[in-house]
């Protein structure tokens, strides 16, 4: 279980490519995209998402299309953590599900 | 040109020979090219550790850098180094020398963290999956084993519920602060912190909090930690939350998992090495304690935990097995007086095995730092 490939797969670079949209690149060399607003429907914390049924709890109607990110930080070096101007801040963004979301 | 020779090797004591005297420093770059570092796997030129070359008349001198003074291959470098280059024609003396600057991982911290380890090159995870594996010992010797290298270390205790450093290293309470920062004090050159250090009433202000996550954070933002090549953080055993916050707030550069040899502690040790790969925390290997005790009458190894645990375990998971640290009573002697045996008993098997399992680990790190290549460790980006 040494990591290989994906699992190794890191954030090289990310920045604000416009405003609303977030740019990463991974050290893969891939480069990808995420629309902030869909970011926050994507959300997978416990409240958006039913931590036992898995079901969406969050509906995408619920997310305004004027909501953006205050600020984003990585989570150790597995995540990433968005702090939303509508106060939600609780969604750890793995980098796993980052790159599946793409 | 025949006399001229012969004068030379008769009153000069060296041998002329063709194009001495005109060692050119390329020469002295594509000799040093073949010398290869046996863990990372490329000769010393390409990863930079050639830092210096200089030629007078016959004789070389070079410097070397390598990623860390506990280099387990540094003898061994310097005289490849120093052969490589006496295969140079024109070259009479050679003069190499080894130095270390450790390498860190690569990028910018997050905000939150930047002043506490803001200079810490290294962060390192000393876990297990269960308790009385010897984690504490280990860590304490590790650490003491990468100081007496020469590397700058300190030592985090964040086993909240059961903190032992204090007794293991004889350390005393923080006595400054720099600003909002405490500073950790420091036990012959390492610098520690332990939760023991704030649990009696008097300082509980200075770290309170009712959640020992809040606590192991502050540990993480809230102490002037310095410039330091290693941070070894001795784990609590399991994977709870303290782990979970320890691996979120801080961007650990590796772990070492701690295990002993009977198949029960191995069952711990998986989900050890589930957690950090869900955490995408590498890996550096596994040391395995208490592996065997030499008699004193019959100079016989004895299994008493069975044998071997920690190298299947290390062989399940592709991991190295860093070290095999024999059952010793004066390392459970050593840790009651607060002196690690490293240093206290240093020629002793057990602190000879801790020593070996430091260099081991800190190639390791060498390694899983240049393969992080270009990664950001953590990041912060403020939207506009």
């Amino acid at each position: 279980m040494i990591m290989t490939g994906e699992d190794t797969v890191q954030v090289k670079k990310i920045w604000q490519q416009d405003e609303r949209t977030l740019g990463v690149e991974w050290t893969d060399a891939r480069t990808n995209l995420y629309d902030v607003v869909e970011l926050r429907r994507q959300c997978p914390c416990a409240l958006c998402i039913d931590e036992w049924t898995r079901e969406k709890k969050l509906k995408s109607e619920d997310v305004q299309d004027s909501i953006r990110p205050v600020r984003i930080e990585s989570v150790g070096r597995y995540a990433m953590g968005v702090r939303f101007n509508d106060g939600h801040s609780t969604g750890i963004y793995t980098f796993k599900l980052l790159r599946q979301l793409a | 040109m025949g006399f001229i020779k012969d004068v030379q090797e008769r009153f000069l004591g060296t041998k002329a020979m063709p194009g001495a005297g005109l060692v050119s420093e390329d020469q002295v770059r594509a000799a040093l090219s073949q010398v290869i570092d046996p863990d990372l796997h490329r000769d010393i030129v390409s990863l930079g550790f050639v830092k210096k070359i200089e030629i007078r008349g016959t004789v070389v001198a070079c410097e070397i850098e390598l990623t860390t003074p506990a280099c387990p291959v540094k003898d061994q470098l310097k005289k490849q180094a120093e052969d490589e280059i006496l295969k140079i024609p024109g070259v009479a003396k050679v003069e190499v020398s080894i130095s270390a600057a450790t390498r860190g991982a690569q990028g910018q911290k997050a905000e939150g963290i930047t002043a506490s380890l803001g200079r810490v090159k290294n962060i390192i995870a000393v876990a297990s999956g269960k308790g009385g594996v010897g984690k504490s010992t280990t860590a304490v010797n590790l650490a003491y084993a990468l100081s007496a290298s020469g590397s700058k270390v300190g030592l985090l205790d964040a086993d909240v519920y059961g903190p032992s450093l204090p007794q293991m290293t004889r350390v005393g309470n923080p006595r400054s602060s720099e600003g909002s920062l405490v500073v950790p004090p420091v036990v012959d050159g390492v610098s520690v912190i332990s939760s023991a250090m704030f649990s009696s009433a008097g300082q509980a202000t200075i770290l309170r909090g009712p959640m020992a996550s809040q606590i192991i954070k502050q540990f993480l933002t809230q102490v002037a930690w310095g410039e330091l090549d290693y941070l070894l953080i001795d784990y609590p055993p399991g994977t709870g939350d303290i782990q979970l916050t320890l691996s979120q707030v801080a961007p650990i550069t590796g772990a070492v998992i701690v295990t002993t040899p009977q198949e029960v502690a191995l069952i711990d040790v998986r989900r050890a090495v589930s957690m950090f790969h869900t955490l995408k925390v590498p890996i550096l290997g596994v040391v395995e304690t208490m592996s065997y005790f030499v008699c004193d009458g019959c100079s016989k190894q004895h299994d008493i935990f069975r044998r071997g645990g920690g190298s299947r375990v290390a062989g399940e998971f592709g991991l190295p097995l860093l070290g095999e640290i024999p059952l010793d009573p004066s390392v459970a002697a050593d840790s009651d007086s607060g002196q690690p045996s490293v240093c206290h008993h240093p020629h002793s098997p057990a602190a000879v095995a801790y020593k070996s399992a430091a260099g081991a680990m800190a190639a390791q790190l060498s390694i899983a730092n240049s393969q992080t290549g270009d990664a950001l460790m953590s990041f912060s980006l403020d939207w506009k």
